[in-house]
């Protein structure tokens, strides 16, 4: 069986998923919603990468008082906040990276730790099985966010202590999904096909089962990170983020706090809500189209529908006129067919 | 068989809410000898002796002078007599108290939120499904796919910034005499109502756009299904089909859903009743992390939890009146 | 014999996001009293969807139709309103499903199910249409009809489901019968009983019956007159007896020769090769011509139209097989 080293063996299964991959990206970039989600998080990728390059002004820099309460204008293109005259559009800019980095280190470790933790309750079966659900079952039942709030109380507010806990409390979900779906190839003939031959289960769990789920692992993590997104801004919203970064949650914090509200500073609540809406919307997109094409099924938008909306009538005449026998003869039909 | 199945879910749920204690007891004994030390953590300015003094008297204070196993007893049959603890807060209240005295308060925010959200989604839902493709469904469509993105927290200092600030409709911040002036009378009732105005819809928009696209989903599943053929077949009038196949048999996925959201609704609340000062749990439970007060944040917790629980058991039940099949088996 | 459905020239297209799903091109139908009439074809082709046209339960959207003729007891029933087609259906015109799971309601009783055939069509009360529907259900054999009337679809057998129903398409004792695959989701013995069963009832209320089917061992014990559909078209039409002696089109006597019987010799099965093609990508010509080796450039270039040879033989080829085997039958 082994005709070749581990090494080239690894390197070309690797390689083989890598393509897999980036065909599934092709696919969702092919969507227009898809587009959509992919460039938004290139942007925001562009963005935070490079915050200190774009950013005008320090987002830090409270030292200008005259500053203070400036509605949007050339120099400050998103104003200024009420208390401290901090300039907002930095702000926004500095915001992507905390939003950016938590969301996705979350998303991925979820995928991780869920897909193990659902492959080995799925294929390993029995008591890990049941201890692994019943997890599952309590986590469930526990309201997410008064225990994140209970956790950052006792292990700290650090960022990564908050990423950890995310991803403690957040991969219950995938790892249920991961099960059933191990469940159903655990049956398939291949897997069966490889336990006659002999195949140890470690290496049926990792050559045959994991890449099976690879396509939901991507779709997992771009819906997770979205979640995990919302979860930090709210968290940051209360206060209880990381205190020394500054993050869209914490800007709108400021914002109720310092008196946006009060004094009509629209600016200042829209543009850290508009910067969490972007991010969220354009990594449940991305998730979003990859689950149609995993599962046509779940397809929201009646495409159907709007094929009928746009029906070209004389066009569906001639297809009808076509039919008959009279007209068949002497048709080259196969021309009409694809012109549609 | 169906009665095996609802003491079996029954049993289950009571094992769940023995783990979610026990995980109640230790989370705040994690990575700390003493529990002590997490209950008083120690101060800038204060010398070893006098933190040992401290400790010494919070041990005393809260019964940590004896085994961890005896604790836990202790914290159990606590439980079982209704008594969560005391509280930090001066006068040492009793947890349960502090806790009976704000729960009607959340209870009006959940129950209403989740009646309106309810009704208005299955309504607008079902609207939906049947102008499928037409305006009212892709005004669905366009609206969940642009809520599921915004948070709950925003979409509220929108609407008190709006509706609170700008146009002054509805209040923005609760009135703090709501809770001491409140004596069932009408004007008191409808001061109320026009406190929870604010929170209520802001938490129900996403509830409301969310139970319509299940519903929408759930009637459009069941309107391909074999059987719905059968019943134009028979010749039956549309709306008999409609409200005796159609709709019954989407109540099913809808219920199942209901349960497992309620834990999310809990949790987005929290956040709510903080913007807009509304005295409830929530807000009692954000107290009691900023004065470092476990006794009261693990009786939050734990109440909150029971209430999931109990929740999703109900919309089990439910399910099994609603569904002749499941007795057949275990629908996990 | 009476005419009971006459259709004409019935096409249904499926427009879709691809192009268009070409299902049903131009058929005619001819059912009369007392006469079953199947339908064969494979998988795909577009008989169900003739079948259920001939209800008008094909939705639009998705789907378009296009029909000369839907001539039912003597009136077009084409242009009836969505209400005068709830009148007829059950009531004149029934149906029986493939699969008795899906296609009972799993939330109601079977009882209840039957009950809604009599309360609508007939207008009597709920407790006098439980007593025609234990009625119905003694009829079609099912013991101790009233308790299994309180019963769910999922707590009875395959075969018991396909009894109930039956007892709701024979309930309000139509002129005609649809039968959609009715035996093709049940075991082999209990496939003949439910068969039998249809054509017992069929005979004694001399009732219409069209029967949808790939299976043409049903056909010979059903039918009285066979119409072969390859990818939406006629392609043959004859009474049972002459076509399973002489079969005229191609594909008719691939279809005959890949059903296995005793008295076979030979240890392999025959097959046609190649297979259906696509509803939107049909070949020109004839459709058959790709798996036809028979085929012309004749063939390749135009379509044959359905000719007829003699009363009731009807074949869609420009050269029909067969064709001395029947003189001599």
């Amino acid at each position: 069986m082994k005709k070749l080293p581990l090494g080239k063996r690894l390197k070309q299964g690797v390689i083989k998923r890598i393509k897999g991959i980036g065909l599934f990206f092709k696919r969702v970039w092919s969507h227009k919603q898809g587009k959509i989600g992919l460039t938004v998080v290139a942007i925001l990728v562009f963005v935070a990468v490079f915050a200190p390059y774009i950013a005008p002004f320090d987002p830090y820099d409270v030292a200008d008082r005259t500053l203070k309460g400036l509605p949007p204008s050339r120099t400050h293109l998103l104003g200024t906040t009420i208390n401290t005259g901090q300039d907002i559009f930095s702000m926004l800019i500095y915001g992507t990276r905390v939003s950016l980095i938590v969301g996705v280190t979350s998303g991925i470790s979820i995928a991780i730790v869920g897909s193990i933790l659902g492959v080995m309750a799925g294929y390993i079966g029995g008591a890990v099985d049941s201890l692994i659900m019943r997890i599952v079952d309590v986590m469930l039942v526990i309201p997410t966010l008064p225990l994140v709030i209970v956790l950052t109380n006792v292990f700290g507010r650090d960022y990564w202590i908050i990423i950890i806990i995310f991803v403690a409390l957040g991969w219950t979900g995938l790892s249920r999904t991961i099960r059933s779906l191990v469940l159903v190839l655990k049956n398939s003939n291949y897997v069966k096909a490889a336990e006659l031959a002999g195949a140890s289960r470690w290496h049926i769990m990792i050559r045959h089962i994991l890449p099976g789920t690879s396509h939901l692992l991507i779709m997992s993590t771009a819906l997770s990170s979205a979640g995990i997104m919302v979860a930090e801004a709210g968290l940051s919203f209360l206060g209880l983020g990381d205190p020394t970064a500054i993050s869209w949650g914490k800007m709108l914090a400021d914002a109720q706090g310092g008196g946006a509200l009060l004094f009509g500073a629209w600016w200042w609540i829209f543009a850290p809500g508009v910067g969490i809406f972007l991010a969220v919307f354009s990594f449940m997109r991305i998730g979003i189209v990859m689950e149609e094409i995993m599962n046509p099924r779940m397809k929201q938008t009646s495409s159907v529908y709007k094929v009928f909306k746009n029906l070209n009538s004389r066009y569906i005449e001639e297809v009808f006129i076509s039919m008959d026998d009279h007209q068949k003869i002497g048709v080259d039909t196969t021309k009409t067919v694809e012109e549609s | 068989m169906k009665k095996s199945y609802v003491i079996k879910r029954i049993l289950y749920s009571i094992f769940v809410f023995g783990i979610v204690m026990t995980l109640n007891f230790f989370i705040p004994r994690i990575g700390v000898e003493d529990p002590a030390e997490r209950y008083y953590p120690p101060q800038g300015n204060m010398s070893d002796i006098e933190y040992e003094i401290i400790k010494q008297v919070t041990r005393q204070q809260y019964g940590f002078d004896v085994s961890t196993w005896q604790q836990y007893l202790n914290y159990l049959t606590g439980l079982m007599e209704g008594n969560l603890g005391t509280s930090f807060r001066s006068g040492s209240p009793a947890v349960t108290d502090l806790i009976v005295d704000r729960l009607p308060w959340t209870l009006v925010l959940s129950v209403s939120t989740l009646l309106i959200g309810l009704i208005a989604g299955i309504l607008f839902g079902v609207i939906a499904a049947m102008k499928r493709g037409r305006w009212q469904d892709t005004t669905l469509l366009n609206a969940s796919t642009i809520m599921v993105a915004l948070p709950g927290f925003f979409i509220a200092l929108i609407l008190s910034f709006y509706l609170g600030f700008e146009f002054e409709i509805f209040p923005a911040y609760t009135d703090p005499n709501m809770v001491s002036n409140f004596d069932w009378s009408l004007s008191a009732i409808q001061t109320v109502a026009e406190n929870a105005a604010l929170p209520v819809l802001s938490m129900a928009v996403g509830s409301i756009i969310g139970y319509a696209q299940g519903t929408r989903n759930a009637v459009i599943a069941v309107t391909n299904e074999d059987f719905i053929l059968t019943a134009k077949a028979k010749g039956l009038k549309q709306n008999t089909i409609r409200y005796k196949h159609t709709l019954r048999n989407s109540m099913l996925p809808i219920v199942t859903s209901l349960g497992m959201s309620i834990s999310g609704l809990i949790g987005g609340q929290v956040v709510i009743e903080q913007i807009f000062n509304w005295n409830g749990m929530g807000t009692l439970f954000l107290e009691a992390n900023n004065m470092n007060d476990y006794p009261l944040m693990m009786g939050i917790m734990l109440l909150l939890s029971g209430f999931t629980i109990l929740a999703i058991l109900i919309t089990d039940l439910i399910y099994v009146l609603l569904d002749p099949r499941v007795t057949v088996g275990d629908k996990r | 014999m009476d005419k009971v459905l006459k259709l004409r020239n019935l096409k249904v297209v499926f427009p879709s996001g691809h192009g268009i799903i070409r299902a049903v091109e131009g058929v005619d139908l001819d059912i009369h009293q007392g006469e079953s009439v199947a339908l064969v074809g494979e998988s795909g082709c577009g008989k169900s969807v003739t079948s259920q046209s001939v209800m008008k339960l094909i939705e639009s959207p998705p789907a378009m139709t296009r029909v000369d003729t839907i001539e039912f007891l003597g009136n077009d029933i084409k242009d009836y309103s969505a209400k005068q087609m709830q009148d007829i259906r059950g009531k004149d015109i029934s149906m029986i499903f493939q699969d008795a799971m899906t296609s009972l309601n799993p939330v109601m009783t079977c009882g209840k199910q039957i009950d809604e055939m009599y309360i609508r069509h007939q207008g009597v009360s709920k407790k006098e249409a439980r007593e025609y529907t234990i009625e119905a259900l003694k009829l079609v054999g099912v013991p101790e009809p009233r308790s299994r009337a309180k019963n769910f679809p999922h707590e009875l057998s395959g075969g018991m489901r396909q009894r109930v129903l039956l007892a709701m398409a024979f309930a309000c004792m139509p002129k005609l019968i649809i039968a959609d695959e009715p035996t093709t989701a049940l075991d082999v013995t209990i496939q003949a009983q439910v068969l039998n069963l249809l054509r017992s009832m069929q005979k004694r209320h001399e009732m219409s019956l069209l029967l949808v089917t790939h299976d043409l061992s049903v056909v010979s014990n059903l039918a009285d007159t066979v119409y072969v559909m390859y990818s939406g078209k006629i392609v043959e039409k004859a009474p049972v007896k002459a076509l399973f002696q002489a079969p005229h089109h191609p594909y008719t006597v691939g279809l005959l020769a890949s059903v296995p019987k005793l008295s076979d010799t030979e240890k392999t099965f025959s097959q046609i090769p190649g297979t259906v093609p696509h509803p939107m990508k049909k070949p020109s010509g004839c459709y058959f011509h790709p798996r036809c080796k028979f085929a012309t450039d004749k063939c390749k270039n135009t379509m044959p139209p359905l000719t007829t040879l003699s009363e009731n033989r009807e074949v869609r080829c420009y050269y029909p097989l067969n064709l001395k085997k029947e003189a001599t039958a």
